[in-house]
């Protein structure tokens, strides 16, 4: 069984101007026992709702969510309580996402606590084992968020999705408020925790070299759509959809020889507005391909080599 | 490219309190060259670009060094004629463009305003220059307000504003960090082309060493408030010999590597200004550093290549 499923979901908001918003508009995917899948595109695309909807924060406007073969969508609140148990979220902010009320030991312990899992010594032992997991110490359970830099707290925010042994951690953007040398102690804690527990992960970047980094497949999304799926070393070595081309072109590699030999894909104008989708292809008002069937008919998702893609020219 | 340089920054020190900022950041930037300013959060890349452009905030004062633009002395000279320097001789463009411009004035007169007329009698100016940054119906553009414009487009604005007086000097505070990629990588052909066909200076300021090596011909790596290496960028991404340089270069998850190895990480934090020691700022994190390190400051020095490198064991790195 994979530990998530979600088929055709649709998360609309209502829009002002009386339009409701596609932040999603139709997403399948799955991950496996053990998978970390990326999820890739630029702001607004849809990347946090999918997330969201994911760990049960939003319910789905159509379609379904199931984690370890439980439906979210229409759930009761227990079935929601049971399930966020499994699968737990790391937000892109660890200044936010920490009560600074709260010493770190009792929010790394809280999710314990809550359940009835653990408490007294039992709880402290279990939370300084937690703290030394992810590198820091066990007294450190003792100090407030404010004491500790930006790449410590969010160990401690992993520390915390950690705690209840999710099968499903969901990231969105975790290192993306990070200096770089933070980011790569960060990154290298993912890759390892990954190894030692085996948790299916689904990770959420605008970034597509950190998303290679960590992901074994890789979902683009654009405008509330996925547009290509593939394994990784299919999808950077082969991307097929022209929207990731661009993506894979326009990423500024830290190499000036290969980044200056780079044929550019320019994209003509900016992203629409998910209120008000294209019709036929999303992407036929930026690609440089399009053609006229691009602008009326929407391409199928269909399967090409190990991948799969929505575009009538591949 | 001509040789005399269009900016000087001199020996440049800054100071809040009794906290050191930024000390002895000194480089040249010359006619159509990009030069870039690298470096992590709170490095002081942002107050040095606030200090040459004589922006700083009252808290913070220039301790000492000259900025030099197209050879005069301007880290003296009164408000008034500073009022006339910028915007003339030298611009400034920011990260988030829709909190730089003037939400209730649209933008052709934002332009004009940079050339000290009224739009009428420029417009024909300012729909060039709007067509010269790529924006597409210039003809509607001029008559809007920014909230109608996307971020990418403010920031095109920004730059039309910011280089329609022909200022012999840009500097730019990470005027693509707020953008998408796809819009970044239009943003920067976008700037190296006007440095070229205008000959201006463009001083580039950072976080992200892809956008270095996109567009930089020169590179300033800063740390803790000093530069801990300068040089061609070519050079430096090939071959860095500051061990800062070195491991951030290779903590960067690249398209490239092998996926899931382990990047090299730069353990401990930045130190922030209140923590500036005696040494070398980096010695607590760094690899090789040893008693010297500690105790003294090591000079930026030249390698004999085109670089300066402020490491003992600069050498070694070799
Ligand atoms: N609560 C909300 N109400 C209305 N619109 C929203 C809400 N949350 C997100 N959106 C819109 O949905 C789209 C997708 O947003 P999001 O999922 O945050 O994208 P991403 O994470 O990829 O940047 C955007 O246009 C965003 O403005
Ligand atoms: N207005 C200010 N008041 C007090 N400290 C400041 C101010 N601006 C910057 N600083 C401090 O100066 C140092 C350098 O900041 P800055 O130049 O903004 O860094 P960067 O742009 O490299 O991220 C930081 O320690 C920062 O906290
Ligand atoms: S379907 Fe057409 S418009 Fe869409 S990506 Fe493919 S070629 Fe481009
Ligand atoms: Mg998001
Ligand atoms: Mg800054």
């Amino acid at each position: 069984m994979n530990t998530l499923e979600i088929t055709g979901l649709k998360v609309h908001f209502p829009g002002r101007g009386g339009a409701p918003v596609r932040a999603v508009d139709g997403v399948s995917l799955s991950i496996a026992p053990g998978e970390t899948l990326g999820l890739v595109g630029e702001s607004g695309c849809g990347k946090s709702t999918v997330s969201n909807a994911t760990v049960g924060l939003l319910s789905p406007t159509e379609g379904s969510v199931k984690v370890l073969g439980t439906e979210l969508a229409g759930a009761s609140r227990e079935t929601l309580r049971a399930i966020r148990a499994k699968a737990q979220m790391v937000f892109q902010d660890p200044v936010t996402s920490l009560n600074p009320r709260m010493t770190i030991g009792e929010a790394v312990g809280e999710p314990l606590l809550v359940r009835g899992l653990a408490r007294g010594a039992a709880l402290r032992e279990q939370v300084g084992a937690l703290l030394e997991e992810v590198g820091l110490r066990a007294d450190h359970a003792s100090r407030y968020p404010h004491q500790f830099s930006g790449g410590q707290r969010q160990r401690i925010v992993i520390a915390r999705a950690l705690a209840l042994r999710p099968a499903l951690l969901v990231c969105d953007e975790p290192v993306s408020a990070l200096d770089v040398s933070v980011r790569a102690q960060i990154l290298n804690l993912l890759v390892e925790l990954q190894a030692r527990h085996g948790m299916s992960t689904l990770f959420v970047s605008h970034d597509l070299a950190v998303v290679r980094h960590v992901c074994d497949r890789v979902a683009v999304m654009y405008l509330g759509r996925i547009v290509e799926l593939a394994p990784r070393d299919e999808l950077y070595s082969e991307p097929r959809h022209p929207y990731t081309k661009a993506l894979l072109a326009a990423v500024p590699e830290p190499d000036p020889v290969t980044q200056r030999a780079k044929p550019r894909v320019p994209l003509e104008g900016e992203i629409p507005s998910p209120a008000n989708p294209p019709p036929g292809c999303r992407f036929h008002t930026r690609c440089p391909l399009a053609i006229d069937r691009c602008r009326v008919e929407e391409p199928a998702w269909r399967p090409v080599g190990a991948a799969m893609v929505a575009c009538h020219l591949v | 490219m001509s040789d005399a340089p269009a900016l000087v920054v001199e020996n440049l020190s800054l100071a809040i309190g009794p906290a050191g900022l930024v000390d002895g950041v000194g480089f040249q930037v010359a006619p159509g060259e990009v030069m870039a300013i690298v470096g992590e959060s709170g490095c002081g890349k942002s107050v040095t670009a606030q200090a040459i452009m004589r922006l700083l905030p009252d808290a913070i004062r220039q301790t000492g060094g000259r900025i030099l633009l197209g050879g005069r002395d301007i880290s003296a000279i009164p408000e008034r004629a500073m009022r006339a320097v910028r915007g003339q001789l030298m611009s400034m463009i920011f990260q988030e463009p829709q909190a730089a411009l003037d939400p209730l004035t649209t933008v052709g007169s934002q332009i004009a305003e940079a050339l000290r007329q009224p739009l009428g009698r420029v417009r024909g100016e300012v729909l060039r220059m709007l067509r010269d940054v790529g924006i597409s119906d210039p003809e509607r553009r001029i008559d809007q307000h920014p909230f109608e414009l996307s971020g990418g487009m403010c920031q095109r604005i920004m730059i039309a504003s910011a280089l329609i007086s022909r200022p012999a000097v840009l500097i730019a505070d990470e005027p693509t960090t707020a953008l998408d990629v796809t819009i970044q990588a239009q943003i920067l052909d976008l700037l190296r082309r006007l440095a070229i066909e205008r000959q201006t200076a463009v001083v580039l300021i950072t976080h992200d060493m892809g956008v270095v090596a996109d567009i930089a011909d020169r590179v300033a790596v800063m740390y803790a408030g000093r530069i801990a290496e300068a040089g061609p960028t070519a050079e430096i991404f090939a071959a860095p010999r500051h061990p800062y340089t070195a491991l951030l270069l290779a903590s960067i998850p690249r398209l490239s590597d092998v996926p899931k190895s382990k990047l090299a990480v730069i353990e401990g934090r930045v130190p922030s200004p209140s923590e500036y020691g005696p040494g070398c700022r980096f010695a607590s994190r760094c690899p090789r550093a040893d008693a010297r390190c500690a105790a003294e400051t090591p000079p930026l020095r030249p390698l004999g290549d085109g670089r300066l490198t402020a490491c003992f064991h600069a050498e070694a790195m070799a």
